[in-house]
């Protein structure tokens, strides 16, 4: 699972839909990898735009990365150094194994060979 | 014309043998392409975010990606069937030439994990075949049981179960001015469903973009417009 797809991901749990705790997912006892991927600079500028800046910074700091700025960078179309680690971070940060924590209701959701799984059991499921 | 991607070793008792279905896709996105559709016919849009749910063996959001036919698009894939991601890791390896094109897969049921109205393009080529029931989901331990491959084919009456859940969450899914793409075959009353589906969404527009006889098959590609 790539990081900027933990942009993305809520609990599956239908009741946990618009409760705060669904979204970002914690994120526990995760395996990194990095992965090399080709930069392109215009891919990360229109990413960022709709980027939710604070999960971002949230699911950073849940992985050990507590160096990203506070507030969404701004005007970073000439910032390639600022572009650059965005990319690592974004795209290029794989999360090969790890846990995803809802903190609305608690469960639990595994990472494993890269692939996140949100199936839900049946009694969950709607 | 573009090449069709090439799955590399695939268990097609596991996973969906790609078919006229997911070739009418790949003609589909090659005529937008074509058209400059994601270009130059909507510059006031942007498509950041691809989802394709059933993907399968993957080859619709492999060629879609790695042609770069929506552009500066970050693609997810996602299947109910473990076998079928890991199938669309490897069509995705195997056919990119460059790394720069970005794909993830998630095994999920639908929509259900994605944050509501983030998805700018929806691509579904759903399970439409008619039949009594939908086989129940096989147990998460068992990725080697065949019956996985039954959800990937039959949508219980009418075959429209599977892809009304769909359609009834699509106001959620879509961002503003965000598109699907989902595909019915002539049992499925298409028309008919379309006609109902802008009975309760007034804020969609839905067109069909594409239609093929495939023997006795007949399919079609609807485009539903959120605005």
């Amino acid at each position: 699972m790539k990081f900027l797809t933990t942009n993305f991901v809520k609990c599956a749990v239908k009741s946990c839909d618009g409760s705060e705790g669904s979204f970002p997912l914690k994120y526990e006892n995760c395996q990194l990898q990095l992965e090399e991927q080709d930069f392109n600079p215009e891919f990360i500028v229109s990413m960022l735009e709709r980027l939710d800046w604070n999960a971002i910074i949230q699911v950073a700091s849940d992985l050990g990365n507590n160096l990203l700025p506070s507030q969404k960078p701004e005007d970073i179309d000439g910032n390639s150094e600022m572009l650059k680690d965005l990319h690592s971070l974004l795209i290029e940060t794989q999360i090969i194994d790890g846990e995803m924590v809802c903190r609305n209701c608690k469960h639990v959701y595994y990472i494993k060979n890269s692939i996140a799984s949100f199936l839900l059991p049946p009694h969950l499921a709607k | 014309m573009l090449p069709t991607p090439i799955v590399p070793n695939p268990d097609y008792n596991l996973v969906y043998e790609p078919a006229e279905d997911s070739f009418l896709f790949l003609d589909l996105f090659e005529q937008l392409h074509n058209e400059e559709y994601f270009t130059k016919t909507t510059p006031s849009k942007k498509f950041s975010t691809v989802l394709e749910i059933g993907t399968g063996t993957g080859i619709i959001s492999t060629f879609i990606s790695t042609n770069k036919l929506i552009p500066n698009a970050y693609h997810i894939a996602s299947d109910i069937n473990l076998n079928a991601l890991q199938t669309t890791k490897n069509t995705f390896e195997n056919t990119r030439t460059t790394k720069d094109a970005y794909l993830d897969t998630i095994r999920c049921n639908l929509t259900d994990p994605f944050r509501l109205n983030e998805i700018d393009v929806l691509i579904f080529n759903p399970p439409y075949v008619p039949s009594e029931s939908i086989p129940l989901v096989p147990s998460i331990q068992d990725d080697t049981n065949d019956d996985w491959l039954d959800l990937a084919l039959v949508g219980g009456t009418d075959g429209m179960m599977i892809t009304n859940k769909v359609l009834d969450s699509l106001d959620s899914t879509l961002s503003v001015n965000g598109e699907a793409y989902i595909l019915f075959c002539a049992r499925n009353n298409h028309s008919k469903v379309v006609t109902e589906f802008l009975k309760s969404h007034i804020n969609f527009k839905v067109e069909n973009v594409i239609a093929r006889k495939c023997g006795w098959e007949e399919l079609a590609i609807y485009r539903f417009i959120r605005q």
